[in-house]
Order: structure tokens, then C-alpha cells, then sequence
């Protein structure tokens, strides 16, 4: 038997294995690939600057410098993205790619091998990040370039809230993988989650302008945290709580989300497991 | 590899969460597909399960291969107990349990199985060989690099066969691994399986042919509802009937009389009426003895035989048999 | 012979409706979606306008209304309807070839017309579900108040609207029989019609280039119609020149699914395509 250390080894080489896999079957759908990079550039970024440019006062976004402290439209709704970009790949490219498996009949072989089950969510895991990756760049690019976005350099602050912030939704991951094993037609659930997730964390519009109890909601997200972090280092912006306490609030959300998501996880296996709905979709 | 006692009870329907709160009694239809299945199977063995559908063949496979937790009962896979430590059994043991589908249409048969063998935990330096040797075992080397999605039917089960034999297991769980298949690809997978038993493998399967599991199996368990109706060789199974042969009569009668004449010269395994005709299973030492008598028997109830037909005994028959029932029904 | 070709396009209708029905979730997202998209981009335009009355009197000037939420709930239930225009036929046609029933279906002496247009119809009961979800939310969640007139006119403006979408539909699906996916292709031309169509902002804003673009595609006339209607009290009158264009294109992308549906016929005959994946 192999040490452990050995174990961790092979654990890795099963992530790798995943994503590769992954990346390997979207190269046979070129059309997959562009949308899943560009998709939220044209059907979200675009259309949210081009309503930002209907209320533009001179070239300038009055109303946000109000609300949000900033008046770089295009800054604001690309670091949002950032963090869109995370959430998507937890409900999509980990989550809802369970469901995917399930019609090919392929999760159960998978389920067959001696890997640990949380290996294949994180290898999952981690080919949406190399895709949410390339986004992410491209989207930067073109922000810097066609829109003059700015970013500071006080933006590695920033940094670790975007990993914290990662870990978190992480275990949103799991949580998500668990209910997309259990329930039969998940999509709309999914997309639906995935949408408020990202429009609570306030990816597209300050939180503020919420209504009193969505606000609750959004302080109750990680990626609330981590996205105002990214623009008030990045952009100045005004943030909506102290920094500190943000952080604090990252820290602790991660702590209780991922450990949350793993054991519901573990839970939702037993319960396929006396089912026996592994294979059945 | 044994099973003491495994039973399955599926639950259909559901529970809403309201009933649970008001603690409603639990109406769900219960549902016991295993029921009480013991068995041992001997290291090197190929040992069959063979039934009609929904006998409860899968669920025991699946409880096997950690898919599925028993409702009540345990099992052990070499030892260890499919319950307890379900990760130690996978490494343990290859399977075909879903069929040709359940591979990555999209990708070449030599990038499914690198993908699988780093998920069964195969180091490195070993993956190449053991997927050029396993490759080869089915008799994929030459088609390696093509897509899935552009092979036929039978060299996909072949495929599914190879991943199972990634990791070098020593035991082998293969859910009906001919079913779909052209007699020709069936013949190659049959032989296939007989080549892994001289490997030394314990091979387990499932089957509702009843050639395959005769020419195949060293034993046979005949499984019915969920029960175990019996379990030997087949030799040792056929003989359980003390019959030598099987003559199949139709006879063209209303009269009651002929299968109580009948009776006196053989054993009626089975009766039935279709097409107006009275079609009849006897088990008999000797068809030379017993058909000139059954003419007679025949004639002096005042009814014609048809047609006749002798056959030699099969695990059909044991079936039969002990269930009253044919197999395919 | 016409009676029996209008009953295979009912049949077509009521066995798609039907799919549509066994769909679970399907009519959870056409009561959630309807109003939580637009909802999304109210929110956002708050925070672009923060109450800056300046702001605030910039949209006007550009979108020629006050009614931030009736424009893009207006804008928003195009981009709907259109996304079920696309994905009905699309997946059902897909689905067919996929299941190898299509093989089946062209089997029958039935008229390709029938089989592609057929389900369109059981499709345009989401949509008309769709705007009356989008009416309630704008009345009760919003305050918009519109008078029955000004309703009546936006249905004229829908039903005239009906045969320039099937017929991008149509076409769409027929695309999707050559191309062999459904999905891939739907995002790419729903992103098209949201980055140039005005779903969120009136095409003033756009360069050029892209407005020309934009000129060019049905959707975009329907929703200035719909906006006009609806929002600044236009008449019917007032747009008949737009309504002549939707029409007009109408019946020419009807004309055009036709003829490639059949020429996809008979590529897939001489290819062998039609059962394959
Ligand atoms: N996950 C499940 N939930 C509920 N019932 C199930 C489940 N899996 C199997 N069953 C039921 O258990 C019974 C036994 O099924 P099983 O698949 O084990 O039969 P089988 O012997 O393999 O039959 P076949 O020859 O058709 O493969 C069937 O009646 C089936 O409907
Ligand atoms: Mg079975």
C-alpha cells in the first residue's frame, strides 16, 4: 500500500487526469469553448455598460460615482465579473457537469475506481478555473484596452479575499454537486442559483441599492466580500464595511462553508448509495 | 469473495418533508429486490448469477461493488467488508456494470482509459503498459486512437471489458457482459472471460442466457425474486432433475385424460395452452422409451400428437424446475 | 389533402405541447425568469442613476421614457421570447435526429412545412404566458399603469411580430440539423441579438456600425414598437412603416426556413445524415 504522502500523490494525478480529460472533450466543441469564455462578456458585460452609457452625464457615470463611489462603469462591472466567474464555474463546470456525467453513464465507472469522491469534484473544480481563467484575462485585456480601465496596484490586497473567497465557494461547490446528484432536473434550479448568487453578491450593481432583506442575503455571501474588497483597492471605490471586518467576514465564511459543503457531500453519497441512483438518470 | 444474509428493500415513491414533519406514517411501497442472498465464490472461479428479469442480479452486483449499501447483511470483497471500507474494495476489483454507454464517446479509446487509470490509482510509470497490455487483451491496439463514438457496438463492450482490467484486479464483476452483442462478438467476449480464469482471476457474473452461464460458469446460484433457488455446478444442477432429456410435445386435445396417461411414463414439467393446442415439457431418462409410449398414450385418450421435439437437458430446465416458470417470461 | 396536412400540423402542435408539459421545471423558469432578469437590470439602472436627477433626465433624452423599469422588462421579455422561439424547434428537431425519429417523421407523406412550423405553435403559449407574467410584474411589482388601448395595440404589434420570429426560428433549426447542436449555437446568436437589439439600452447609444447592424434584425423593430406602444403612447399609425418592415421580413425568413429545410432534406438524404449524431 502506498504511504501517505504516496496517496496525496495519486489524488493529485486524478485532479490533473479530470482536467484534462475536461479540456480534451471541449477541444471537440470549439463552439462550447467560445461561449463558455465569452458568453458572459456578451450577454451580460456589454449589454449592463451599454445600459451604464444610457445614463452617462457627459461622458461621465454620475449616478455609480453616487452610489458606488466610482465612476468607472466598465472597472466596476469587470472586477464583478472576477468573482462571477468563480460562482459560475461552482454551479456549471462543477455542479451541474455532475448531471452531464450521469446522462452519459459515465459517472458510474468513475464512482467504480478506489479515487476519493471529493477528488472528482475538484478535478472538476479545477478545469473551470483554467477556462474561468482565460475569461477572466481576455475580459482584463479587453477592459484595459478598449475601455481605459485603470486598475490600481493596491489591488494585491485584494488577492487574498479572492482566494478566501474561492475556498468559500468551494464548498457552495459541493453543496451544489450534492443537490445536482440527488434531484432529477436540476438545470433550472442551477441557473437560477447561479443568477442570484451572482446578482446578490452584487457582480452587476452596488448591494445597496437592494431592498432591505436582499441585503441581508448579500452580507450573508462570501463573494459580497470579496468583490467590494476588489473595488475598493482596485477602483477607490467606497467600501461597505471596513475592510477588516470584510475580511473577518471572508475568513469565517470559508471556515463554515467549506466544511459545511464536504460533509453534506459526503452525506449526499450515502444517501446514492442506499438509493443506488448512481447510474440511473 | 462471500455474502452472508444481503438483503435490498427499495423504497418507491416519496416522503415529502411535510409528512416527515407531521410524522405521518410512512405509506412508501416497500420493495425487496435482494432477499437474504448468501453465496461464496472461490478464488479462481467463474461463478454465475442467472435469472429473469429484475430477479435481483444487479442489485447484488451493484451492493457488491460499493454502489449500493444492503439494507441488511454484509458482504466481503477478498476479505474486506463492502460496507466498512468501500475504497479499500474498489482497488480491488474492475467492473462492467452500465454497459458499452458509459465511456467518453468523445474521446479515443487510448484517452479513456488514461483518464480511468489515473482515477484507478495506477502509477505512472505503469499506466502506458498496463493500457497497450489491456489494449491488447481485448484486441483494440489497432483502433486505439480512433473516437468512441465511431466503433460498433461490440468493440465498445470490449473497451468497457479493458478499462475493467486496468488496475490488474483480481476479481472481475461483469454484469451481463454479452448482452447486445452479435453471437460472434458474444463468442469472443465469452472467451475473453475464460482466458481471464486461466490468468487466475475470480470472475463474477451475471447472465440470463442460459448457454452462457452452462458453458462458462463452474457455478451457477439461480436467482428468483431476490432469492437464491439454488447453487451448484451446472452439471450438478441439470442432474437435479433426474432427467436425461427433454421432449417438448403439442398435442391437439380437448380431452383432460392425456396428461394423466402421459404422466405415467414421464415426469410433465409444464403445461400450457396456446394456439389450441396443449403444449407439453416432460422430463424423461430416455426419449427412445418414452415417445412410442407417449403416441399410444396419445391415441387411447382420443388426441394427436403434433409435433415432437427432444432436446437435452439445460439450466432452463433446472429452472423450470424449481420455479414452475421459464426463464424468458 | 388540406385537411389532412392541417391535422398533421396539430398533431405536431399538441404532441410538442405535450413534451413541453412532462418538462418539470420547465414552467417554474417561465413564472421566475420573466421577472427576475429584468429585475436584475432595474436594480443595476438604480445604481447607475443613484437618484442623480442629471442621470436620470440622461436616460430619458436617450430612450425617449421615463418608465426605466417598463424599458427594460419590455427589452427583457423580447430577449425571452425570442430564446423560446430558438429553443423549441432547435432542440425539438435536434432531439429528433438524435432519437432517429426524425427518420421517422419524414417517413410520412406529411408536408416539411407542417413539421417544421407545427410546433412553433405550442411554442407560442410559453411566449404568451411569458408577457402576461411580465404585465402583472410591471403593474403590481413596478406601478406601470397602461391604458387597454395602448395593450391592445402592443398584441397587434406581437401578432404581426409572429411570422418574421418563427421564421428566424425556422431557419435557426434548420442551421441546427447541419451543425448537429443546439446549444452552442442558440448562445452565440442570443448574444448577437442582446449586444445589438436594444434589450437594455436604446440603439442611440450604439456606434454606427452596429446600428446599422442592429437595423438589419427583426427583434430590434419589435421592441422600439413594443417600447412605442407601451411606454410613450405612439400609434399604430406611427409605425407602419416599422410594422411593413417586421412583416415583410416576416414572410421572407418564412420562405427562406422553407427552402433550406429542404435543401437540409436533401443534404441529409444523399449524406445519410438524417438518424446520425
Ligand atoms: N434504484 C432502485 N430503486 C428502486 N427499485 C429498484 C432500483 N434498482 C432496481 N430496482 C428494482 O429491483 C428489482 C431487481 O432489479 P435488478 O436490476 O437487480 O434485476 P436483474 O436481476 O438485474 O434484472 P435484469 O435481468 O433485467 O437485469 C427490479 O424489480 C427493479 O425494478
Ligand atoms: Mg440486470
Amino acid at each position: 500500500m502506498a504511504g501517505r504522502t504516496g496517496a496525496w500523490a495519486l489524488e493529485a494525478r486524478a485532479i490533473v487526469a479530470i482536467t484534462r480529460k475536461d479540456l480534451r472533450i471541449l477541444t471537440r466543441y470549439p463552439l462550447e469553448v467560445f461561449n463558455q469564455i465569452g458568453q458572459p462578456i456578451y450577454q451580460f458585460v456589454i449589454p449592463s455598460l451599454l445600459l451604464g452609457a444610457t445614463f452617462a452625464v457627459g461622458g461621465r457615470a454620475v449616478g455609480l460615482e453616487e452610489t458606488a463611489g466610482t465612476g468607472d462603469v466598465a472597472g466596476f462591472l469587470i472586477l464583478g465579473m472576477l468573482v462571477a466567474y468563480l460562482v459560475g464555474a461552482a454551479f456549471w463546470g462543477i455542479g451541474y457537469s455532475f448531471k452531464r456525467e450521469m446522462d452519459q453513464a459515465t459517472l458510474e465507472p468513475a464512482w467504480l475506481t478506489p479515487v476519493a469522491r471529493e477528488t472528482l469534484v475538484l478535478g472538476r473544480g479545477l478545469s473551470a478555473l483554467v477556462l474561468s481563467a482565460i475569461g477572466i484575462v481576455l475580459m482584463l485585456a479587453i477592459a484595459v484596452a478598449l475601455f481605459g480601465v485603470r486598475l490600481s496596484p493596491a489591488i494585491v490586497l485584494a488577492v487574498p479575499a479572492f482566494l478566501l473567497a474561492a475556498l468559500a465557494v468551494l464548498g457552495v461547490a459541493f453543496l451544489i454537486s450534492s443537490a445536482v446528484l440527488l434531484i432529477k432536473e436540476p438545470v433550472f434550479w442551477v441557473d437560477a442559483s447561479d443568477a442570484l448568487f451572482a446578482a446578490a453578491s452584487g457582480v452587476m450593481f452596488p448591494i445597496t441599492v437592494l431592498p432591505g432583506f436582499l441585503k441581508l442575503v448579500s452580507f450573508a455571501l462570501p463573494t459580497t466580500y470579496a468583490i467590494d474588497l476588489l473595488r475598493v483597492t482596485g477602483l477607490g471605490a467606497r467600501p461597505l464595511l471596513d475592510p477588516v471586518l470584510q475580511y473577518a467576514a471572508l475568513a469565517m465564511l470559508a471556515a463554515i462553508l467549506l466544511p459545511l459543503g464536504r460533509a453534506v457531500f459526503a452525506w449526499a453519497d450515502r444517501r446514492l448509495r442506499e438509493q443506488g441512483t448512481v447510474g440511473q438518470h | 469473495m462471500d455474502a452472508r444474509a444481503l438483503t435490498k428493500v427499495f423504497e418507491r415513491g416519496r416522503r415529502t418533508w411535510i409528512q416527515r414533519l407531521r410524522r405521518e406514517p410512512d405509506h412508501r411501497e416497500r420493495f425487496v429486490a435482494v432477499d437474504g442472498i448468501e453465496l461464496r465464490v472461490e478464488q479462481g472461479e467463474i461463478f454465475g448469477m442467472l435469472g429473469p428479469n429484475g430477479a435481483g442480479k444487479t442489485t447484488t452486483m451493484r451492493i457488491l461493488a460499493t454502489l449500493l449499501l444492503p439494507t441488511s447483511g454484509a458482504a466481503r470483497v477478498l476479505g474486506i467488508d463492502v460496507r466498512e471500507q468501500p475504497r479499500e474494495v474498489r482497488r480491488r476489483f474492475g467492473a462492467v456494470l452500465s454497459g458499452e454507454r458509459s465511456l467518453y464517446w468523445k474521446l479515443t479509446a487510448r484517452e479513456n482509459l488514461e483518464y480511468f487509470a489515473a482515477l484507478y490509482h495506477l502509477p505512472p510509470r505503469r499506466t502506458r503498459e498496463r493500457i497497450e497490455s489491456v489494449l491488447d487483451a481485448v484486441k483494440l491496439t489497432d483502433r486505439a486512437d480512433d473516437y468512441v463514438e465511431r466503433y460498433s457496438m461490440g468493440m465498445r463492450q470490449r473497451l468497457v471489458l479493458a478499462r475493467a482490467l486496468l488496475p490488474d484486479p483480481p476479481l472481475l464483476l461483469l454484469d451481463e457482459p454479452t448482452v447486445g452483442l452479435d453471437p460472434q462478438a458474444a463468442r469472443d467476449m465469452r472467451e475473453r472471460v475464460l482466458e481471464l480464469r486461466s490468468e487466475g482471476k475470480t470472475v463474477l457474473l451475471t447472465t440470463h442466457y442460459m448457454e452462457e452461464a452452462d458453458q462458462l460458469c463452474d457455478r451457477v446460484a439461480i436467482i428468483d425474486h431476490g432469492r437464491i433457488v439454488a447453487l451448484d455446478t451446472p452439471t450438478a444442477l441439470k442432474r437435479t432433475i433426474q432427467a436425461e432429456e427433454v421432449v417438448r410435445l403439442e398435442i391437439a386435445a380437448e380431452a383432460d385424460g392425456v396428461v394423466s396417461r402421459l404422466s405415467e411414463n414421464a415426469q410433465v414439467a409444464r403445461q400450457e395452452r396456446a394456439d389450441g393446442l396443449l403444449h407439453l415439457t416432460m422430463h424423461t431418462v430416455s426419449a427412445r422409451d418414452f415417445v412410442p409410449r407417449a403416441f399410444d398414450a396419445a391415441r387411447a385418450a382420443g388426441a394427436t400428437i403434433k409435433h415432437v421435439e427432444v432436446v437435452p437437458v439445460t439450466l432452463e430446465d433446472v429452472f423450470l424446475a424449481l420455479t414452475g416458470r421459464a426463464l424468458r417470461e | 389533402m388540406l385537411l389532412l396536412e392541417l391535422r398533421a400540423f396539430g398533431a405536431a402542435a399538441v404532441r410538442e405541447w405535450r413534451q413541453l408539459r412532462r418538462y418539470p421545471t420547465f414552467g417554474l423558469g417561465l413564472l421566475f425568469w420573466p421577472i427576475v432578469l429584468p429585475a436584475m437590470y432595474v436594480l443595476q439602472a438604480r445604481g447607475y442613476s443613484g437618484g442623480d436627477q442629471r442621470a436620470i433626465d440622461a436616460f430619458a433624452e436617450r430612450s425617449g421614457t421615463n418608465e426605466i423599469a417598463g424599458f427594460l422588462f419590455i427589452g427583457w421579455s423580447m430577449y425571452m421570447w425570442l430564446s423560446i422561439v430558438l429553443w423549441g424547434p432547435g432542440t425539438l428537431l435536434r432531439t429528433e435526429q438524435v432519437r432517429g425519429s426524425l427518420e421517422a417523421l419524414f417517413l410520412t407523406p406529411a408536408s416539411r412545412i407542417g413539421i417544421l412550423f407545427g410546433p412553433a405553435v405550442a411554442h407560442l403559449v410559453p411566449a404568451l404566458w411569458m408577457y402576461v407574467v411580465v404585465g402583472i410584474a410591471l403593474r403590481f411589482g413596478f406601478g406601470l399603469v397602461v391604458e387597454p388601448a395602448a395593450v391592445l395595440r402592443a398584441a397587434v404589434v406581437i401578432l404581426l411580430a409572429v411570422p418574421a420570429l418563427y421564421g428566424m426560428g425556422a431557419l435557426f433549426a434548420t442551421l441546427v440539423l447541419r451543425v448537429g447542436e443546439v446549444v452552442g449555437p442558440i448562445q452565440v446568436v442570443r448574444g448577437v441579438f442582446t449586444v445589438l437589439c436594444g434589450i437594455t439600452f436604446p440603439i442611440v447609444i450604439l456606434p454606427d456600425l452596429a446600428r446599422s447592424a442592429a437595423l438589419a434584425l427583426p427583434p430590434t423593430y419589435i421592441i422600439a414598437d413594443l417600447r412605442a406602444v407601451l411606454l410613450t403612447g405612439a400609434d399604430l399609425v406611427d409605425l407602419v412603416p416599422d410594422l411593413a418592415i417586421l412583416l415583410g421580413a416576416g414572410v421572407v425568413l418564412c420562405a427562406l426556413a422553407a427552402v433550406a429545410f429542404r435543401r437540409a432534406e436533401a443534404y441529409a438524404r444523399r449524406g445519410g445524415r438524417l438518424a446520425q449524431y
